[in-house]
């Protein structure tokens, strides 16, 4: 059985850990083991710190990586500004060999290097590569209630051109997904506006702004449950629904699901198991 | 004429081009370098040695110093040549020992192929030494007489290829003019309106088409395609095959009792996908020929082996299922070629939702709408509801100027949308709000500033920025398109029932395959290559095959027409005299290929 290195990040055992827990139980179920990346560091952010200073991010991102090529593992990530990180410099590393070169430099300082023989994934991506089948064989509670609005986010689709993991117009990964837990992929018109949380930092109005927008659309349709691959968008989702509702008097409760914890519930694990009593926007129907 | 053990004397004239050359290259170095070439025995330097004081120094020269060989270093022989080998002819040169080469494109500002001064010197140098040696070492190629048929192929039964097959059976040519589909007219005849006049197509078309059916010097095969061509100018072979119609064009009288009574329907090829047509249909009122047709994949009794029914009730006994392919070979003299255009598809423009969300649609779908014998009937109807929109938005430059897409101006998108806002305002919706999204507006044309204002003050409104996406609700199916209006720096979503894409024109399908055929070039968007962009624009590379319409580029119909007038003017020009001088050797080649 295929075993990943799991490069968690800093967000998820900082602030979402239970993310981590029913991430690993789901994968397992399938056969699929993941080990721990032993001093593994923040990936790094894939915006800031690229833009700040790139040959620091890619050196730090190339020193993650040959982490994962000492074990001759392929990398898993849960999180899709990671995925973007450690996807975009691996392809980097690959085909360019100038900065291969400079990023081997640093590294040699610490007597490391980069060699490229390793691949990035996100875990949805392996979640498909699982199948239909096999999913459906194992759901014990299909999730019949749910009417799910998928939220793919920014970083796990683009640049398509390097990251290849479904169409960044069109994208039906997580409702592909979706429908093999028994539950409802809904369809909506914002499906691929940003959740906001990116610009948070920058401008909290804009960001709100942009989460209300979608959050609005949301409620025009018959979605009772958002989806999302990425622990920001999870958290901006989950917690962001507070803060907009409070801002604009206006209330927002649609319950908030990470991809695995939507996979846990309907394998059969238990809320307390998936982590559900975790979550800020509570959880009812399940 | 020399004779072959004759002393070789070569004169090299270089030309200053004004500064295009003398800018970018040591002329002085350039006569030094030349001058002590073997065989080289007289150079000189000109201004302009196209003007007439440069053509007189050549004369004068090949006079005084007794020159037999001429090498002019100047421009693309492809603008220039045939004028030099003239004046060559005039004291006595074969065209064979004129040569002119082109040093210009590593000088002139502008060029692509510029290079500093240093090696334009020595690119110059190499050109310079190389052409003197060849044309020491070149022999006359013996020329003879060759009768020349006086008929010509017309590919394409478009504007421009009606219009060119009119002007030449006009003169007298006989003319066959090909067109895949069962009908001429093209894609005019689905254009509803032209701008700027807003004259109905079909009714300015229609006159062409009909009297190109009746004209007796024009013989018109519909269905049918170009499968094979060889020999040359004067005398080309051609191998045609004539799909069958499985109708008798004599018998039919098109009285549209079979369109009425056949079972089957198909998405209309004449309605851009926006109606449906029988297997069996005439394919819109003014089609030319003006009989039915049955198209085999959409009919049942070639599909399932049933049916029939088309050929029980029609009272002229015209169905024929049993009409076979037939291949015909026809001999002409030259061959012009009209083949057009097609409309880009959108839909790997995906930001749009072309092909994904119902409401969006292209421009060529829209005039099929706004059509009277559209599928609609006229009526403005978007796809999802059937519903009239209140609200529509177009967005410019779709598929054109976008570097992913093609690079290319498609010369006619503004004016087309323009005409469409204009027919909507003035007799489909007038309250309808009409939004269009663009880059910028061109409008070079005789009326068409005049036209774009005429639109501006029916209440259009112009937003300076392209969209960066349309969004679709699932359920009312009513879109959503934000732009950045670029003047107002600002970010805009406007809701919009319908949105309509300004898409460009692409080579008609099966351009490059024809153009292989013909051995003409393609340029690099795919459209076929004149043999020179100013000068020779509807010749080839291929003597005796010219181009026009929109096989050659975008451009709108009066352009079309010009280009088609000029390539039945070269085509007369060539066959006018009966007999041409031709190359032994091509002749050779014609015979055995």
């Amino acid at each position: 059985m295929k075993e990943y290195a799991l490069f968690l990040g800093c967000l998820i055992p900082a602030r979402l850990p239970h993310i981590e827990a029913i991430s690993i139980k789901v994968l397992d179920k399938f056969g699929i083991k993941t080990k721990d990346m032993i001093d593994a560091s923040c990936c790094p952010d894939p915006v800031v710190m690229k833009s700040l200073d790139f040959n620091s991010w890619l050196a730090i991102a190339a020193r993650n990586l040959s982490l994962a090529e000492e074990t001759e593992s392929d990398i898993v990530t849960l999180c899709s500004g990671c995925f973007s990180t450690l996807s975009k410099a691996n392809h980097l590393l690959k085909y360019n060999a100038e900065l291969k070169g400079e990023a081997n430099k640093l590294l040699s300082e610490i007597n490391r290097g980069f060699s490229g023989k390793i691949n990035v994934k996100h875990v949805v991506e392996i979640i498909r590569d699982i199948g239909k089948e096999t999913i459906e064989r194992q759901v014990k509670k299909p999730l019949k209630q749910l009417k799910v609005a998928s939220h793919p986010g920014c970083h796990l689709l683009r640049p398509s051109s390097i990251l290849h993991v479904d169409d960044p117009n069109v994208p039906t990964i997580q409702d592909e997904i979706v429908s093999w837990v028994g539950a409802e992929p809904v369809n909506y018109a914002l499906k691929m506006l940003c959740c906001g949380v990116g610009i948070k930092m920058v401008d909290p109005e804009a960001n709100l702004l942009l989460l209300r927008e979608k959050l609005a659309n949301l409620k025009e349709t018959e979605a009772n449950c958002i989806v999302t691959p990425c622990p920001f968008c999870f958290m901006q989702f989950d917690m962001g629904q507070k803060e907009v509702s409070r801002k604009f008097g206006e209330s927002y409760t649609f319950p908030v699901f990470y991809i695995t914890e939507l996979l846990g519930l309907a394998l059969g694990f238990s809320p307390e198991e998936v982590g559900l009593h975790l979550h800020t926007t509570p959880v009812m129907e399940v | 004429m020399s004779k072959n053990k004759e002393e070789k004397r070569v004169g090299v004239f270089i030309c200053h081009c004004g500064k295009n050359i003398a800018g970018g290259v040591d002329i002085n170095a350039l006569l030094e370098h030349a001058k002590q070439l073997e065989g080289v025995v007289f150079v000189a330097e000109n201004r302009f040695t196209c003007s007439d004081e440069g053509q007189t120094t050549i004369r004068d020269a090949v006079k005084k110093h007794n020159l037999n060989r001429i090498v002019v270093a100047a421009c693309d022989p492809a603008l220039h040549l045939a004028t030099f080998q003239r004046v060559g002819e005039e004291v006595g040169i074969d065209p064979a020992f004129t040569e002119l080469i082109d040093i210009r494109k590593w000088t002139m500002p502008g060029s692509p192929q510029k290079v500093d001064q240093e090696q334009a010197l020595e690119n110059s140098k190499k050109l310079i030494q190389q052409t003197v040696k060849r044309i020491r070492l070149k022999r006359v190629i013996p020329t003879v007489e060759v009768k020349v048929e006086p008929s010509v192929l017309v590919i394409g039964g478009g504007i421009a290829g009606v219009e060119a097959s009119l002007d030449l059976a006009d003169k007298g040519y006989k003319v066959f003019l090909i067109e895949l589909l069962p009908t001429i007219g093209g894609k005019m005849a689905l254009l509803y309106k032209v701008f700027p006049t807003n004259d109905c197509a079909p009714c300015i078309l229609a006159p062409k088409t009909a009297y190109a059916n009746l004209h007796p010097n024009i013989t018109l095969l519909t269905n049918s395609e170009v499968m094979d061509v060889k020999g040359h100018v004067g005398n080309f072979q051609v191998k045609v095959l004539k799909h069958p119609r499985y109708v008798d064009e004599k018998k039919c009288n098109a009285d549209g009792i079979c369109v009425e009574k056949c079972p089957a329907k198909a998405p209309s090829e004449y309605s851009m996908g926006m109606g449906e047509r029988k297997a069996i249909y005439i394919p819109f009122p003014q089609a030319i020929p003006h009989k039915a047709v049955i198209a085999p994949e959409s009919c049942l009794y070639f599909q399932k082996g049933v049916c029939r029914v088309c050929e029980k009730f029609c009272p002229t006994g015209a169905i024929n299922f049993e009409q076979k392919p037939e291949t015909l070979e026809l001999k002409v003299g030259a061959i012009i070629v009209a083949t057009g255009f097609e409309e880009y598809n959108p839909s790997e423009k995906k930001e749009y939702g072309y092909g994904r969300f119902s409401n969006v649609i292209t421009q060529f779908q829209l005039a099929r709408l706004l059509d009277i014998d559209g599928p609609t009937k006229g009526k403005l109807l978007r796809p999802s509801d059937r519903k009239e929109p209140e609200n529509i938005l177009m967005i410019q430059c779709v598929g054109s100027r976008d570097e992913k897409f093609n690079v290319y101006c498609s010369a006619v998108c503004c004016m087309y949308a323009l005409k469409h806002a204009q027919i909507i305002k003035h007799m489909v919706l007038p309250d309808a709000e009409i939004t269009i999204c663009y880059l910028d507006m061109r409008t070079p044309g005789k009326g068409f500033e005049e036209y774009y204002t005429h639109t501006r003050d029916l209440g259009v409104v112009f937003i300076h920025g392209k969209p960066n996406e349309v969004r679709e609700d699932p359920k009312t199916k009513n879109l959503k398109v934000a732009v950045e209006d670029t003047f107002l720096g600002e970010s805009i979503v406007f809701d919009a029932d319908l949105v309509v894409l300004s898409c460009a024109m692409v080579p008609a399908e099966g351009t490059r395959k024809l153009a292989e055929m013909l051995r003409i070039e393609v340029d690099e968007s795919g459209f076929l290559k004149e043999a020179h962009p100013k000068l020779r624009p509807v010749e080839t590379n291929v003597r005796g095959i010219y181009i026009c319409g929109c096989a050659q580029g975008p451009k709108d119909i009066p352009d079309a027409i010009v280009q088609a007038k000029a390539a039945a003017s070269c085509a007369d020009s060539e066959l006018r005299k009966g007999k041409i001088m031709l190359p032994e050797f091509i002749v050779k080649a014609g015979k055995t290929s």
